[in-house]
């Protein structure tokens, strides 16, 4: 595993880089000390793993998260339990309190290998931002003060909201940032399928096909979300069903 | 309560011993035709029941708790308890007279009823002033009572916010330093002894503050001067510190752990929010009559003062608190990149 430390104190990344020589599986191969460095190295680099803190000068580590296209797996240090790391208990990664125990370090890269063996990261290669997101990409979600690194295959439905996508998960359904003609593109289509103008749905996570008018046809998402596809797009979605 | 007691009983005896220096004057003044002996009898009678009789209202009040009930309420009942006790006050007298052979030479001329009216009347006249002046003075005490339970309750707010103001150590600081300490045992061992001996100043002042109200400005500073060199620590070069420090301050009172704060709050907007990180100065002097404290760091104010929070507002109340308005406290920009945090504190000789 390839990771990256971001922390502003030199003496913290030292010995967080001293307390991993004990795990020869994780590789430090860079350190950045503050988040637009963190930025520029996770593109330039693209690890598999970074150990984020949260506290940074400039912008937080939570603000680095959310301005990258696709997260990789996080585990965040910081020195003090704050209400921030709440907002994780539903699908934290991990976290480590600083000064780190060696045992919850040694848990928390336990947790990744499971991880990775049961889902191997693919495309590991070069210039991955510009190809597709997979299904085991995951994004990092905030709204307001809540959280989530959300898996592609686990989205059932991108909403547009004026400048903003509504994201629909589980139970929650928090805004981004990003228009949905940008996440199209960034989406494989073999997975997600532009409905209409507003709907970009997960095509696994259809309840029911029912036809609709003129010719459309109704979807229902396992969340019970009702999508309707227009007319031009249904010709494309019977295409791609009938294969 | 036997404070209040015996003022009760002081009263009563006063109050009854003028009533019986009264009935002997106008007996003098007015040439009463009984003889010394009566006039002395009848005089210890009325007092001693006067004392008994009101004794007794004073008794039934309590019982009834008609001292606690509104006004309106108890003013037509006190006006009836009063003519009952005057009636009982003017029989006990009366029969008292006629059986210790008090009366006067004109007794049989004139019929038992019409004395007693008499009487009553003129115990009315005393019976309704004692009930006043006793109500009027409960609701004095009362008041008075009021008052200092106020001011209790104020003063017992006053130390509780104080303790939770000083209790208030950044833990973020604490955990953060512990960990540059580890990192620093392998790398410069002697540095990690005297950080451990800086980080153990900073929490025993912080637990010791609860015993004294201010401190010398020196151990303050020393605090101070222990707290940036652990965030020097952990900063390295993003962190210049500069003292101007008027050696002459160093013997003034100021309230604990609150140069800390506002050093603290410095290092959070004028250091660690920035990458290049910044300077911080810490002023003392005298300006005036005053006790001048000022913490200037590299930074700009965006208005967004009250969303700085806990450190600024509870300096500002703990001035207050200490010093009434005689302290003041301002933060502002005085240069392009320059906040200066200042405390003006009146300056104790001794």
């Amino acid at each position: 595993m390839r990771a990256i430390i971001i922390d502003d104190e030199r003496l913290a990344r030292a010995e967080l880089r001293k307390l991993l020589q004990d795990f020869p599986e994780v590789e430090v191969i860079d350190e950045a000390a503050n988040a637009e460095e963190g930025i520029t190295k996770i593109e330039a680099q693209n690890p598999d793993l970074i150990f984020l803190d949260i506290q940074m000068p400039g912008r937080t580590g939570f603000d680095m998260l959310s301005s990258l296209e696709k997260s990789p797996n996080v585990i965040f240090t910081t020195a003090y339990d704050e209400y921030a790391l709440k907002a994780f208990e539903v699908n934290a990664l991990d976290y480590l309190l600083k000064p780190v125990e060696p045992k919850r370090l040694a848990d928390a890269i336990q947790k990744l290998h499971f991880i990775e063996t049961k889902e191997p990261i693919i495309g590991n290669g070069e210039n991955i931002n510009k190809s597709l997101l997979t299904e085991n990409d995951q994004v990092f979600v905030k709204d307001g003060e809540r959280c989530w690194f959300v898996k592609l295959s686990d989205i059932r439905l991108f909403e547009s909201v004026g400048n903003y996508a509504k994201v629909f998960f589980g139970n929650n359904k928090p805004l981004i940032l990003k228009s949905l003609n940008a996440l199209e593109e960034r989406l494989d289509e073999k997975m997600f399928f532009r409905a209409n103008r507003k709907h970009i749905v997960n095509l696994r996570m259809i309840e029911k096909i029912e036809p609709y008018f003129n010719g459309g046809l109704l979807l229902e998402l396992k969340g019970g979300e009702k999508i309707e596809v227009s007319r031009r797009q249904t010709v494309k979605f019977k295409e791609m069903m009938s294969l | 309560m036997t404070n209040a007691n015996s003022r009760y009983w002081l009263c009563q005896v006063a109050g009854w011993g003028v009533v019986a220096l009264a009935i002997l004057y106008f007996a003098h003044a007015y040439k009463s035709p009984l003889s010394t002996n009566v006039i002395l009898g009848r005089v210890l009678v009325v007092f001693v029941t006067g004392i008994l009789i009101t004794h007794t209202l004073r008794s039934f009040l309590k019982w009834r708790g008609w001292m606690f009930q509104s006004i309106e309420k108890v003013v037509p009942k006190l006006l009836a308890a009063v003519i009952v006790t005057s009636v009982l006050f003017s029989l006990i007298v009366l029969v008292a007279f006629e059986l210790l052979g008090l009366q006067g030479p004109q007794g049989t001329k004139v019929t038992f009823l019409f004395k007693l009216l008499g009487s009553v009347f003129d115990n009315t006249l005393l019976i309704f002033p004692w009930v006043v002046f006793y109500y009027f003075y409960h609701f004095i005490e009362k008041n008075r009572k009021q008052e200092m339970d106020t001011l209790q309750l104020e003063a017992l707010i006053k130390e509780l916010e104080l303790k939770t103001i000083k209790a208030h150590i950044n833990p973020h600081f604490i955990f953060n330093s512990l960990n540059s300490i580890r990192a620093l045992i392998d790398e410069n061992p002697s540095r990690a002894r005297t950080a451990i001996t800086e980080l153990s100043n900073i929490l025993r002042s912080s637990m010791q503050v609860d015993k004294a109200e201010t401190v010398t400005f020196e151990k303050e500073l020393n605090i101070v001067k222990d707290y940036l060199a652990l965030e020097n620590m952990r900063f390295e070069d993003r962190l210049k510190v500069e003292y101007e420090i008027d050696e002459d301050t160093l013997d003034q009172q100021v309230p604990p752990m609150m140069l800390q704060t506002l050093v603290e709050n410095a290092i959070k907007h004028g250091i660690s929010k920035h990458i290049r990180g910044g300077t911080i100065k810490i002023i003392s002097d005298f300006k005036n009559h005053y006790h001048e404290l000022a913490v200037q760091n590299t930074g700009n104010l965006n208005g967004g003062l009250n969303a700085e929070g806990f450190g600024l507002s509870s300096t500002q109340n703990r001035l207050g608190l200490l010093y009434g308005d005689k302290a003041s406290f301002e933060i502002k920009q005085v240069a392009p990149s320059i906040v200066e945090a200042r405390v003006l504190i009146p300056v104790q000789m001794n």
